[in-house]
């Protein structure tokens, strides 16, 4: 032990070191978000619980029950069930999505062929019931409320959703980022 | 009421106010280490009950009162009972020869002279380390009588560590004791009167920190808390408690923090003495309390900064460094006491 680490150890240098690091964490703002009462904002591209859109224009779904998302998603926790309106479109009669069995991978967003399903920011699904882990069509439409602003940018134009820039619009920025 | 009478009155007082008013000081001491561990790790700690979480303790206790109290079935029983009120006990027996304010003089209460100390006793410190030393029968009997590998191990470390530094801790209060040429607390105090200059911590430096770290290893917290090393041995001796036994355990280690705080500032940093002469107007409890809260706050710094030593680590330092260090102190103490005074 030389004679510079007798004296390093004798006025505690490394020790009063440590210190002021936690010293300084001591009056820095703190990291902890109170949960219940503080949420993070997730980014836009996150996958929460998926929603059906709806025309702005005619105020129908946006949805021509076309099978591609039933067909491609992995876990097979959503079934449509077709018919045909007086008009001769496609239309989803029935539209249902168990999420205890959804992984969350974003498929049926992706291969959309009218944006007319999306996931969105919601990501408190935790409940004392299975049932409300059963969405219907009314439930999946009513989760629009929960779908990024942008999505309904350009209303009315077909094909994948336009994609969310870095910094997304103003305004939906509210809460704290993660 | 004659002289006496009034003593023994204020005799009871004294005894009943003083172990309550620290167990409550205590209950927001175990607060405040959790509010403090949380800062220093960029936290914000117990937020829920009470203003700021402050009365989180109170919940602690309803929590632990409530909860089984579970006695291992191979466990030596009356043992196993005992323990945590041998390690409860000694620590409020320290309190009695602890000033906390000027003793003797002229009256001062109702025409009577009211002594700011339980037991004006000659050989304060020497009660100070005896009890220090039978608080570890606590730890050592819990480790024992649990029957378990963890407890056994963890007590045998603390009866292992407590021994190493003792030594250490006796060698350096004897450089005060010969400065203040008494081993009452009380005449301890009264020779460090004056400005914070006249205080024992300048003189005395090196016994000051050797006291200070052994006094941490006496407290079994980190960064010498190797006898309940979460990561190899559970909880150690606390492993089988639970419930409010587990709870005394926990308490008994916060009222022996607020005692041994209490009892380096009376040794080293003037006690209920005011930094300077001009502040004597506030009274000396309410120097004492700030002393106690600051020395506390700096337990809890070192604390949640230091990480554990090794076991080896532990024993060097009580054995190669402190012990010697300690007895040159005390040498070079006596040397200069005897040539000054």
């Amino acid at each position: 032990m030389g004679l510079v680490d007798i004296v390093k150890k004798g006025t505690f240098v490394d020790i009063l070191r440590g210190m002021s690091v936690t010293g300084t964490y001591f009056v820095v703002d703190k990291v902890t978000v109170e949960y219940p009462k503080e949420k993070l904002h997730p980014y836009p591209r996150f996958r929460g619980v998926q929603a059906l859109l709806t025309d702005p224009e005619t105020g129908d779904t946006k949805c021509v029950a076309c099978m591609l998302c039933a067909t491609i998603c992995p876990s097979r926790c959503i079934s449509i069930v077709g018919e045909q309106t007086p008009d001769g479109r496609s239309h989803p009669a029935g539209f249902d999505l168990d999420l205890s069995r959804c992984v969350f991978c974003g498929f049926c967003e992706e291969v959309c062929p009218e944006a007319a399903i999306v996931m969105t920011r919601q990501y408190e699904l935790a409940t004392f019931d299975k049932n409300d882990l059963y969405l219907d069509k009314e439930r999946l439409l009513a989760n629009q409320v929960y779908a990024h602003k942008e999505l309904f940018a350009h209303p009315g134009e077909r094909g994948a959703p336009a994609p969310a820039a870095a910094g997304a619009a103003p305004g939906t920025q509210e809460g704290r980022r993660p | 009421m004659s002289d006496p009478i009034a003593q023994l009155i204020f005799l009871i007082v004294k005894a009943i106010l003083l172990p309550v008013l620290i167990v409550l000081f205590v209950a927001f001491v175990i607060y405040f280490e959790r509010k403090f561990a949380g800062f220093f790790q960029a936290r914000v700690g117990p937020t829920y009950l009470g203003p700021w979480g402050s009365l989180q303790s109170f919940g602690d206790i309803f929590k632990l009162m409530s909860k089984e109290d579970v006695t291992p079935a191979r466990a030596d029983k009356p043992v196993f009972k005992l323990a945590p009120y041998i390690a409860f006990i000694p620590a409020f027996l320290v309190m009695a020869v602890l000033p906390f304010g000027p003793v003797g003089g002229e009256p001062n209460l109702f025409g009577y002279r009211f002594d700011y100390v339980i037991a004006n006793f000659d050989a304060g410190l020497v009660l100070f380390l005896a009890m220090c030393a039978l608080g570890v029968y606590g730890v050592v009997l819990a480790g024992w009588s649990s029957n378990s590998n963890y407890s056994l191990l963890g007590g045998l470390r603390a009866g292992a560590q407590m021994i190493s530094y003792e030594l250490a801790m006796g060698f350096s209060v004897v450089g005060v004791m010969l400065m203040a040429g008494s081993m009452s607390l009380v005449d301890i105090v009264d020779r460090q009167a004056g400005n914070f200059w006249d205080w024992y911590f300048i003189p005395q430096i090196v016994g000051a920190v050797i006291f200070f770290i052994a006094s941490i290893a006496e407290l079994n917290r980190t960064p010498f808390d190797l006898a309940e090393a979460e990561q190899e041995l559970v909880a150690g001796h606390l492993t089988e408690y639970s419930g409010m036994r587990w709870g005394m355990f926990y308490f008994a280690e916060y009222v022996n923090l607020v005692v041994v705080s209490a009892i380096v500032s009376t040794l080293y940093l003037g006690g209920w003495r005011a930094p300077l002469e001009v502040l004597d107007f506030i009274p000396g409890p309410i120097w004492l309390f700030l002393k106690i809260c600051v020395l506390i706050f700096l337990y809890m710094w070192i604390r949640w900064t230091i990480f554990r030593y090794r076991y080896n680590q532990l024993m060097s330092i009580g054995w190669k460094v402190l012990l010697p260090l300690s007895i040159a102190n005390l040498a070079v103490t006596a040397v200069v006491v005897s040539l000054v005074g």
